[in-house]
């Protein structure tokens, strides 16, 4: 809570000088104790939650599988050792996720540029409404409806690309008879994350200065290369962002891929099978948790602990992608925006001014000297 | 520049794996409600189909201990589904019957396994489990039931239906043989000759057969596997138990989920505990003898009376083993299925002891498998069977 200039930034202060602290009241340091104590609280829970997956997975983890009596029947049956049983886990998962994200990142992108850029104000406004309602309907829900909508509707699709296509490795096997495929599984993934990217990106587009697409269209662009140039450059790692979220949603998903694909524990990339399904590691779960014992349920533990692994990985990978790409977005108002994710457009008024004169070719440098 | 702001701002949907977690908790009641409704609808179709028990005139009628009205108390119960739906009629019936303060709460979501763990951690006063107690949970549950010991009583007799889907055939019949072909995927197309010669009236099509089986763990499954181990050895060699061992097959969620996929389809197959399969056709099966038998509730009481026999693991354990090759006749129907209520005869808790030994002397008791029949379509157990449970839940308390 200190008294930082907003007019200079912190570079251009002498060296040497104090930092201006403010007035401390009693108020301020309860407030400080319940932030600090809520943060801590988070990690407290993450770390607790980590520890638990670990503590109940390890006994299973160690063992070997076709000798203990416990795990060589039932649940776990027929696997040599615990990672026998959740590559396959972790490849459906991923696989599933990929499929999803393939089909509903790019819809969802461009139903948040439509409401931000072309839709009438009325309609933009209803739409994200009911966008942000799609994310209010329960898993579960979409489980049933996946059910009984989509697998009948994809099945005659699906038994046509597997007759006609069934060269391509992703088409090929056994048609399905029940529609229970992989592809109908990833279709409704796909609608659930449509919400969480739509209404990130919707919010990333609709941030994008006003002078920055203004200048390109005086330039002469089409409202698709304004875009293409203003909008898109300036919202790349926001969006990457969402996309990594909506995948962080499909990676957790449970109750819709335990109730619309027929699974298996095999590493396979046909989509349109009723037998060769690779299985998620939260579908696994959920299935085969009711009738475990004791040490199946610390392996299946222990593949949740594997999903807990990778969701934290891709999380990593988003940050990482967003701080390598132009940071938060929040700061665009105090900060300069970096020269690079402008390439075509200038960045002020006078730079305007010039590059009308001398052609767009010249607003790199222009742009960093405003 | 798209329109200004306007309409609410992207706060307040969370990040995927909470909201998971979150969900999932509410989804046991969604789940719950929507499997109350569809065993509604199982119910009224299957409470038409199920005759009244044209019992013998002289059979007698077992009772259980005497109920005081007056008595109040929660039992708190939980495990197998396939009994989830007797276990709502028998409470309704012995609240309304017997002590109107009693509350029995049954989760059955947890499933066989999830109900004898938690009844092993003690905190269940008895459990639901299409299995007894094996080798390895016995023991624990003897220390858990120090001063008394661990009983197995047999309460919930019901069949599994093999269902099926097929243009211009109604009448299906399967032998063991058969039966076990088709569900390890050696007999492919519905105009197979083992299917023909066990059909000779039927006109087969030459539609490829499409195996429907459940995807999670389950005690129909255990049931059905045993059936086909037991009867065909030679055919069916895979691992009996909770998990549907042949790959290949179409795995659906729940026993639901099997009849919906079966009924959706053409040319399909599948299996099911007899009392969720509503408007399905079920196929008439053979046991070891030549006939085909369809399902009735006393064909499963005369199969289980003919062929169970009792192998005790302790004192007042009424563990139930079922040789299939004794099933025979034109009535007894050849794959029965039976589920379990776990419970200690000495509980911790002396009024939860009364409790349990009240509820349980009625679920055992001629008038509660009346109910049960009445109104989730299970089949009585046999009178011997309910003499011998009412001996070892006298030793409750």
């Amino acid at each position: 809570m200190s008294n930082e200039t907003v007019s200079r930034p912190q570079s251009e202060r002498p060296a040497g000088a104090a930092r201006v602290k403010a007035k401390s009241r009693p108020a301020d340091r309860i407030f400080l104790g319940l932030s600090t104590g809520s943060a801590a609280l988070i990690m407290v829970i993450l770390a607790a939650v980590a520890l638990f997956l670990i503590i109940q997975a390890a006994p299973a983890i160690v063992q070997n599988w076709s000798t203990n009596p416990d795990l060589s029947k039932g649940t776990t049956e027929g696997h040599d050792n615990f990672w026998d049983y959740v590559l396959p886990l972790i490849w459906g998962t991923v696989w599933s996720s990929a499929i999803a994200l393939v089909i509903g990142a790019p819809i969802a992108i461009g139903i948040a540029l439509f409401i931000s850029h072309y839709a009438p104000r009325r309609i933009a406004g209803i739409l994200g409404y009911l966008v942000d309602l799609l994310a209010a309907v329960p898993s579960i829900i979409f489980g049933l409806w996946g059910i009984f909508v989509i697998r009948p509707f994809l099945k005659p699709l699906e038994v046509w690309l597997n007759h006609n296509l069934g060269w391509f490795p992703l088409f090929g096997g056994q048609a399905t008879s029940t529609g229970s495929t992989i592809l109908a599984g990833a279709v409704v993934l796909a609608v659930m994350i449509l919400p969480i990217v739509t209404s990130i990106s919707r919010e990333i587009f609709l941030q994008t200065p006003r002078l920055h697409e203004e200048a390109a269209l005086a330039l002469g662009a089409t409202k698709w290369e304004m875009i293409r140039y203003a909008v898109f450059p300036y919202a790349r790692s926001g969006v990457v962002s969402a996309v990594l979220l909506g995948l962080g949603r499909a990676l957790g998903e449970t109750m819709a891929i335990a109730l619309i694909i027929s699974p298996s524990l095999i590493f396979s990339v046909k989509l349109l099978t009723d037998s060769q399904n690779p299985q998620t590691i939260a579908a696994n779960l959920a299935l085969n948790f009711p009738e475990s014992d004791t040490l199946q349920r610390q392996a299946l533990i222990g593949t949740g602990l594997m999903l807990f692994v990778i969701s934290l990985a891709v999380n990593f990978v988003a940050r990482a992608v967003i701080t390598r790409t132009g940071g938060s977005k929040r700061s665009r108002g105090t900060k300069k925006p970096k020269a690079e994710t402008l390439p075509l457009v200038p960045t002020s008024t006078a730079a305007l001014e010039e590059s009308a004169v001398v052609g767009t070719g010249k607003t790199r440098d222009e742009g960093a000297r405003a | 520049m798209g329109p200004s702001a306007g309409f609410h701002p992207y706060n307040h949907i969370p990040e995927g794996n909470t909201v998971n977690i979150k969900r999932y908790g509410a989804i046991a009641a969604v789940v719950g409600a929507t499997a109350l409704v569809l065993a509604g609808c199982a119910t009224s179709n299957s409470s038409g189909s199920s005759d009244s028990p044209s019992a013998k005139p002289t059979t007698e009628t077992v009772v259980g201990p005497k109920v005081d009205t007056s008595l109040t108390g929660t039992i708190t119960a939980g495990g197998s589904s396939a009994q989830a739906n007797a276990e709502t009629a028998w409470t309704a019936a012995f609240q309304g019957t017997q002590a109107k303060g009693v509350v029995v709460n049954y989760d059955k979501s947890q499933g066989s396994g999830g109900g004898v763990t938690n009844f092993l951690s003690g905190s269940y006063d008895f459990a639901g489990s299409d299995a007894a107690l094996n080798a390895t949970q016995y023991p624990q549950a003897v220390t858990l039931c120090a001063g008394g010991s661990p009983v197995d009583i047999p309460a919930y007799l019901s069949g599994v239906a093999l269902i099926y889907k097929l243009d211009g055939v109604t009448d299906l019949q399967l032998s063991s043989a058969t039966v076990a072909k088709i569900f390890t995927l050696q007999i492919k197309t519905w105009d197979d000759p083992a299917i023909k010669a066990d059909n000779p009236k039927a006109t087969l099509p030459s539609t490829p057969i499409t195996v429907v089986t459940r995807s999670d763990g389950s005690g129909t499954t255990a049931n059905f596997t045993k059936y086909m181990h037991d009867t065909q050895p030679s055919i069916f060699t895979q691992a009996v138990g909770t998990a549907w061992p042949v790959a290949g097959t179409s795995g659906q969620q729940g026993g639901s989920g099997v009849v919906n996929a079966v009924t959706a389809g053409t040319g399909t197959i599948g299996y099911a505990d007899q009392s969720s399969i509503g408007t399905a056709t079920a196929a008439k099966v053979s046991g070891s003898g030549k006939d085909f038998v369809a399902y009735t509730a006393e064909g499963a009481t005369e199969a289980f009376d003919s062929a169970a026999t009792v192998a005790s693991q302790g004192a007042g354990d009424l563990t139930e083993v079922i040789d299939y090759s004794k099933i025979s006749g034109k009535s007894a129907y050849p794959i029965p299925l039976l589920s379990y209520v776990i419970t200690c005869t000495v509980h911790k808790d002396a009024a939860q002891g009364k409790l349990t030994q009240a509820y349980l002397g009625y679920v055992l008791s001629t008038q509660g498998q009346l109910v049960g029949s009445k109104n989730a379509g299970a089949a009585p157990l046999p009178t011997s069977v309910l003499k011998a449970a009412q001996k070892t839940i006298a030793l409750i308390k």
